[in-house]
């Protein structure tokens, strides 16, 4: 009877472990915004794998890391800044060479606290040596290339401090440079090391309240206050046509997001119906509240680029038109959610987060919905609506109030020239100023069909009125004639 | 048209002054013609809201009501003709409350003549053809001032200025009645909870 009574037992525990997990749970709920701006759940795009740190691969604890990058291959660079390292794996994680040092001229260096890594497709490592006031320039193997320090020029006060923070690079080795306390913009070098100026400079735009505080402010106290001096850029990143991509955190602006073009301008589409910022619902007060802090960004392809929040430690996720594809994550001690993330990357198809309170990297692999968003957004933005239907259909199954969904049908459709349909799925997808192209062309076709019966009606009708006022007057006339 | 009652609010959509002076001396408006009217409103402006096309219908679906259509439109309408008529009376105003009822009512012609059509034209309208959508709601809306200004004027006999400054005092009336309102409102549900809190008090003794 016991016997039977454990086997029963150990039955029933593996049938309860070999029942598939049809949905794992996540410690986050994912959402994005609708047209009312109000947040609707999503299927989890992404599920957390597994985290990486440093015991895991053998190269003792991560310290404090605060950057690292991911190359097209899937290298993975972690910057590991408490101990002045480079940590170099490959994409299966296999550690491939630890960089901590370099030969300076015959003299062994090291790295001060060293904020951002950046690795060029050349295979060049580009680390902004915050604490040495340089950007070191290194091989793939750890050979110096060249030390970016102490830039001169006229429009750089005399006792400037050059603090590096970010850094990238573009094919022609000009690197950008987010620097400590510097205002104007995005540092920009040539591949000489010789400082060029600025880009995409920060416009400044105090409120109603501060201006009316200034005015009545008297001279002294003026001299007292603080400049409305722009926010300094918090992360960037370069795309494949070298523009580059930007985050700063600036509270209160609905640009918190660029994408400069080679000339230092902000490019970046802002077609969404609200800016592309991170949360536009939060708390003002309180726990949790604020706008977000955009503090580092990672174009991932086909227009789309991924934003990380440590205010309320969330992914975003925005397509090329600046629509919110999905948002996650969240602030936790548990697998998925985050303690202090500081930089998001892309490791073919999986998105990696560092964490530096957790000293960790956290993998998260896409979903079955995951997958379709990103394979959909990337045939729509290549200009294969046609192969995105079945995609976005797909999509609409596993999530019926997925916007962007409905509207790359309708644009489908539209190129199809399907307008009545095309006007449905635009109504859905809450497009007005698409549905309206739609309604104009059916509204011709359906004038143009019947133009033909319409005028034969107002002929008709013209004609039978015409012949009723000559026949009234006939009969009128002929009426007086007899009373005469 | 043969019938006076369905004549005579459209003489005054186009001889308001004409108008109103027969509808305060000819004694020639109807109470049940003021309160078909404003009925007529409450329908046009659900109707606006829910039928008018997908381009100039900003309204969120889920939150369409057409109780609160009607108490947003009867409601404000009571509203204005208490706080006239508290008003006027104060300031010589010769016009009766009957009277300033159906001055308003009969003013609100305009908009519901032009609101119901401009619903079922709307859904033909491209982006581009919105502007008139907007043209004509705007245009229905100052008809409707033009005809509430020269009723008030007319029903109480006061000049152009004293009208405006009256009609001033009235939607500051207004907000003098909702405020008290609210408040009365707040005090009497401080003092139901007050007598429940201290029910409960005793029966959980």
């Amino acid at each position: 009877m016991k016997k039977a009574l454990l086997l029963a037992a150990i039955i029933s525990l593996l049938a309860l472990t070999a029942a598939p997990a049809v949905q794992a749970a996540t410690p986050y709920e994912a959402y994005t915004y609708n047209y009312y701006s109000d947040a609707v759940a999503l299927p989890a795009p992404f599920l957390p794998e597994r985290t990486v740190d440093g015991a895991g691969l053998g190269v003792g604890d991560f310290k404090l890391p605060n950057d690292f990058y991911v190359t097209k291959d899937g290298t993975v660079y972690i910057l590991d800044s408490g101990n002045n390292r480079i940590v170099v794996a490959d994409e299966h994680w296999n550690v491939i060479r630890i960089i901590d040092g370099f030969d300076n001229n015959g003299t062994p260096d090291t790295f001060g606290n060293p904020n951002g890594i950046f690795v060029s497709e050349t295979g060049k490592i580009y680390v902004a040596d915050t604490d040495k006031r340089r950007v070191v320039v290194l091989t793939g193997q750890g050979e110096l290339v060249k030390i970016v320090e102490n830039p001169q020029s006229e429009v750089l006060p005399a006792n400037f401090e050059f603090a590096p923070l970010k850094v990238t690079a573009d094919r022609a080795e000009r690197i950008f440079v987010v620097a400590r306390g510097v205002y104007e913009g995005i540092m920009q070098f040539n591949d000489t090391g010789e400082f060029l100026g600025y880009v995409g400079t920060i416009k400044v735009q105090p409120s109603v309240a501060d201006r009316l505080w200034r005015w009545l402010a008297t001279d002294a106290q003026k001299s007292q206050m603080v400049l409305f001096i722009p926010t300094e850029f918090s992360s960037v990143d370069i795309d494949d046509k070298g523009f580059v991509y930007a985050t700063n955190i600036d509270v209160g602006s609905t640009e918190t997001i660029k994408r400069i073009n080679p000339l230092g301008k902000d490019v970046i589409k802002r077609f969404g119906h609200y800016p592309n910022v991170g949360d536009i619902r939060y708390r003002s007060y309180g726990r949790d509240s604020g706008p977000s802090k955009l503090t580092d960004i990672k174009y991932i392809g086909d227009g789309m680029y991924i934003v990380l929040d440590s205010n309320r430690a969330r992914v975003f996720a925005y397509n090329d038109e600046g629509e919110l594809l999905y948002a996650f994550g969240g602030r936790g001690t548990q697998l998925g959610v985050f303690n202090t993330p500081v930089s998001v990357e892309w490791q073919k198809g999986k998105l990696l987060v560092l964490d530096r309170g957790k000293n960790n990297i956290v993998i998260f692999r896409p979903t079955k919905f995951g997958k379709l968003v990103h394979e959909a957004t990337a045939l729509h933005y290549n200009g294969n609506t046609a192969d995105s239907v079945e995609l976005w259909k797909e999509v609409l199954r596993l999530n019926s109030n997925y916007d962007i969904a409905y509207l790359g049908i309708g644009k489908s459709l539209l190129m199809a020239k399907q307008n009545k349909e095309a006007m449905e799925y635009f109504k859905l997808g809450m497009s007005r100023k698409y549905y309206s192209i739609a309604f104009k062309r059916y509204r011709r076709e359906v004038m143009q069909e019947h133009f033909g019966t319409f005028m034969t009606t107002a002929v008709v009708l013209i004609a039978a009125f015409a012949a009723f006022r000559i026949a009234r007057r006939v009969r009128l006339g002929r009426s007086a004639g007899h009373e005469a | 048209m043969k019938h006076e009652w369905i004549r005579f609010p459209f003489h005054i959509l186009f001889h308001p002054y004409d108008g109103f002076w027969d509808l305060k001396y000819e004694n020639k408006g109807r109470m049940s013609v003021a309160m078909a009217i404003l009925l007529l409103m409450v329908v046009a402006t659900s109707l606006m809201k829910q039928f008018a096309g997908f381009l100039v219908n900003f309204n969120d679906p889920r939150y369409l009501n057409t109780l609160d259509d009607l108490a947003f439109t009867v409601l404000p309408f009571f509203l204005f003709c208490v706080a006239n008529w508290s008003v006027t009376t104060l300031m010589e105003g010769e016009g009766k409350f009957r009277e300033i009822v159906i001055s308003t009512a009969y003013a609100l012609l305009p908009m519901i003549l032009i609101n119901l059509p401009l619903t079922y034209i709307s859904r033909f309208m491209t982006n581009e053809e919105t502007a008139f959508y907007w043209m004509l709601n705007s245009f229905g809306a100052i008809w409707f001032l033009y005809l509430l200004f020269v009723g008030n004027m007319t029903i109480h006999q006061y000049s152009v200025t004293k009208a405006v400054f009256t009609l001033v005092l009235t939607v500051i009336a207004m907000g003098i009645i909702v405020f008290l309102g609210a408040l009365a409102l707040t005090i009497c549900m401080d003092m139901y909870w007050f007598v429940y809190d201290i029910y409960r008090e005793l029966i959980f003794r």
